[in-house]
């Protein structure tokens, strides 16, 4: 992997506005934040060779492409998982980028989540697949375990049973995001934020978890740029340096529902990306300034504070307590405010809080940062980035 | 065919049976003619709304039909005193009722043999009417 | 028979004192004035009568059909219950308790002398008991009897006790319940169809004996492909469980509980877990397997506590 760190970087970020109704079509907000990402980064359609997106997206990169008049393209792919791709989208343009197989390939993920189709709800057809997904579904779904929360609500019983955590500890992550995302004019919570006994006064979604542990639902769409450092350089913004990108999946897995490991407590997939991240960077923890963890639900912030090897298993209550996580703490996390605060882009918006945090742009810049760790969705064979500063 | 006049019937004494074509125009008919108007006798949807499968007999023509067994046999001479019945399952339209009858007891009266027949009315669903009917023989 | 809709449920001893003491109010009232029938005993209605019925008896119509007695003094197409009709008092009480649907029982006519044609009815009628409430196979309900007479000017020419049976309806079957259906194959059929026998199976491997929830095609022990399976004991812990409020979803009523149980034999297996309210689980809770049926072709795994 020595060939993949460095070789690439992040060096376009855009995005559209994000909402409760976008009033336009899925595949326009794809083509209006891929367009931004390449103004940011100083390029045009014509440069673009690569795409890559979720196969939860809905826009074919040959239609994104057509939409932007991209003559041709050398390399795309759709990453699956769910928000697990948000990081791997990155991944795999710096591995096309570095063989020479793309010059700029371009991230996107676009969806009308809050006016569309809600992945609050019940997937309907979740089960009626004949897919080793659809199999997978009949275990949980048919018996009532049928939404993303309550899936992770199972999962943070486990963890509050076995390491004496309670639901405010859940609450401080939400208050932290809320904070951060009450000063960012992006964040569709700006200039709302919570209180712990707020947090603890929402109703209930699926016990242990509050409404106020759930991110909200949102439309929009976030893009980012990547291509070789060199060429980065020359280009209008510093790069973000793709440090390190990897992916994880662990033993016994599945997707939202790995509940048959030994542990319940852990996250093992991300385990797997964190080491691979450090090795790559040839960092750990403590040269990281700032944390883009992915925040759908409170709870998995905690145990990936523990993955990435920021505090041992079971003491992220800790960590977090007294601000641990906020701007001024000892690791701020998600300045943008999260998907808590500021959008559910399926990880993709965090992505592109980090490039800003490298670049020194962002609403709620974290002094001297030289890397950031980059999560993507937690539950789901997932993925993560180290970037830093060029 | 009723009995032969004569002799007093013997206890045990089976009665021809009675089977009626239990048609929605007979359920409507009896329906009107016994001035019953409830409309689960003659307004299937209505009587299918309340639970019913159908429009069924109802209760007055139940009683005469379990009279008309026994008179059918007994001739027009006898007397009817008393009908008592008990329902069973209602009798839709569009089912068959036989009713059958047989001489319980007799016993000697001042006009003449005091006889208790006892009547069974079945339809496709099981008893519709369990009855006695007493009547006396000239 | 009709069926109405049961009220808000009333204190049950409450109820039943006030059913008692209209029943002994209006037995003590006696008859109710007598109503005179619409027409007197004629023939055309006679005819009608045996037209209807197929009655070819020659005695009528010069006499009129003995058990034709009530038809002269039905109420007719627009004829409503008189303000002192015992039966309608009565029935009132009883709607007023859930006792709202209604079946006859029992009739038994008497017949004191035969009517003719120009002779004038009129029918009075008495509450006379009122017993239960008494077990049914229609429900709960009461007895109600009323004895009708029918008189020619005073003279009482014919009786009747008429008993119907007043009962709470049962309570309407739950809807059929629409869940997500398990995509069901090769693999995983032997699951379900255990459940569907009232057995909760856990795969075990052909090749090392290895016991897996969920199942798959193989043994990641050892890479046999032959799995077989054992029925499980059915008793566990509950190891985690949420409990879920939002959003609705089809089949099931929020709160409820889903636990993912771990079983004796070690491996977890997720179901509801009912019979326990949601804020006294907890993780540790011994339970047994209760299995949850949605219809002939689907069999749920859920839990009950032991």
């Amino acid at each position: 992997m020595i060939g993949l760190s460095g070789a690439a970087s992040v060096v376009g970020i855009g995005a559209t506005e994000f909402s409760k109704d976008s009033g336009r079509s899925e595949l326009r907000l794809a083509a209006e934040a891929v367009r931004a990402a390449l103004a940011d980064a100083g390029l045009g359609p014509s440069d673009v060779d690569g795409l890559v997106t979720f196969s939860m997206d809905a826009n074919a990169e040959i239609a994104v492409a057509r939409e932007l008049g991209v003559p041709r393209l050398r390399f795309f792919g759709q990453i699956g998982y769910g928000g697990g791709a948000a990081c791997a989208t990155v991944g795999h343009a710096a591995m096309a980028v570095a063989t020479g197989l793309a010059d700029v390939v371009v991230c996107y993920r676009a969806f009308n989540e809050r006016s569309g189709h809600r992945f609050g709800r019940m997937a309907a057809g979740a089960t009626a697949a004949p897919t080793s997904g659809g199999i997978d579904n009949g275990w949980q779904y048919p018996v009532g375990l049928a939404t993303p929360a309550a899936t992770v609500a199972m999962f943070a019983q486990r963890y509050l049973h076995e390491f004496g955590a309670t639901s405010e500890d859940f609450g401080r992550v939400a208050v932290a995001m809320r904070r951060h995302a009450a000063t960012n004019p992006r964040a569709w919570f700006h200039g709302r934020p919570i209180t712990l006994a707020e947090h603890q006064a929402s109703r209930w979604i699926v016990e242990p978890l509050h409404l106020l542990d759930c991110c909200q639902e949102s439309d929009g769409a976030v893009a980012v740029v990547v291509t070789g450092t060199e060429r980065a350089r020359d280009l209008p913004h510093p790069p973000a340096v793709i440090a390190a990108a990897a992916q994880g999946s662990g033993a016994d897995q599945f997707t939202m529902t790995s509940y048959y490991r030994d542990d319940l407590t852990g996250l093992p997939e991300l385990g797997v990306v964190a080491a691979q991240l450090w090795a790559q960077a040839g960092i750990g923890p403590g040269d990281v300034q700032v944390g883009m963890l992915y925040d759908h639900f409170t709870p998995f912030v905690l145990v990936q504070l523990e993955e990435l090897g920021f505090c041992g298993r079971g003491e992220a209550r800790h960590l977090i307590a007294d601000g641990g996580i906020e701007l001024g703490g000892v690791l701020p996390v998600n300045p943008h405010g999260g998907q808590l605060g500021e959008a559910y882009i399926h990880g993709m918006n965090g992505l592109a809080e980090g490039v800003r945090q490298i670049r020194g742009s962002s609403v709620n810049q974290v002094a001297d940062v030289r890397n950031v760790v980059v999560t993507a969705g937690t539950g789901v064979p997932t993925s993560g980035l180290v970037l830093t500063a060029g | 065919m009723s009995r032969a006049p004569a002799a007093p019937p013997a206890v045990g004494t089976e009665l021809p049976a009675l089977r009626l074509d239990v048609t929605t125009t007979f359920v409507v008919s009896t329906a009107l003619a016994t001035r019953d108007f409830q409309d689960v006798h003659h307004d299937r949807a209505a009587a299918v709304a309340r639970g019913s499968q159908d429009i069924f007999l109802n209760i007055l023509t139940t009683t005469g039909l379990v009279q008309r067994c026994v008179t059918d046999w007994a001739g027009p001479g006898a007397v009817v005193r008393a009908v008592s019945i008990r329902l069973g399952v209602p009798c839709y339209a569009g089912d068959e009722l036989v009713l059958g009858g047989r001489v319980a007891e007799v016993a000697a009266g001042p006009d003449g043999d005091e006889v208790v027949v006892g009547v069974v009315g079945r339809c496709s669903l099981g008893d519709h009417v369990t009855g006695t009917v007493r009547v006396v023989l000239p | 028979m009709s069926a109405g809709v049961a009220p808000a449920p009333v204190d049950a001893p409450d109820a039943a004192r006030r059913i008692e003491e209209t029943a002994r109010r209006l037995v003590e009232a006696g008859d109710c004035a007598p109503r005179p029938a619409r027409d007197p005993v004629n023939e055309p209605m006679i005819n009608n009568w045996t037209e209807a019925l197929g009655d070819a008896n020659p005695a009528y119509p010069g006499q009129a059909p003995p058990a034709m007695v009530q038809v002269w003094t039905m109420g007719g197409l627009h004829g409503r219950r008189a303000a002192d009709d015992p039966l309608g008092a009565m029935s009132a009480v009883l709607d007023e308790a859930g006792f709202t649907s209604v079946v006859a029982t029992d009739c038994a006519q008497t017949y004191a002398r035969v009517l003719r044609p120009g002779e004038r009815l009129a029918i009075r009628s008495r509450l006379t008991g009122v017993a239960g409430p008494k077990r049914t196979a229609l429900g709960e309900g009461w007895f109600v009897t009323t004895v009708s007479t029918w008189t020619v000017d005073d003279e009482p020419v014919a009786e009747m006790m008429f008993r119907i049976l007043k009962f709470r309806p049962p309570p309407p079957p739950e809807p059929p319940r629409e869940v997500p259906r398990p995509q069901v194959n090769r693999d995983t059929a032997y699951f379900w169809e255990g459940t569907a026998v009232g057995e909760l199976r856990i795969q075990r491997c052909g090749g090392c004996g290895a016991l897996r929830h969920p199942p798959g095609p193989m043994c990641p022990r050892c890479g046999a492909t032959r799995p077989g399976y054992v029925v499980a004991s059915g008793r566990g812990e509950v190891y985690s469980f949420v409990v879920h409020h939002h959003p609705p979803l089809p089949g099931r009523r929020a709160p409820f509980v889903v636990a993912l149980v771990e079983l004796e034999e070690g491996v977890r297996v997720l179901g509801e877990l009912r019979g326990v309210e949601p804020g006294a689980v907890r993780v540790g809770l011994p339970v047994e397997v209760g299995l949850d049926r949605i219809d002939d072709e689907l069999v749920l795994p859920a839990w009950r506590p032991r």
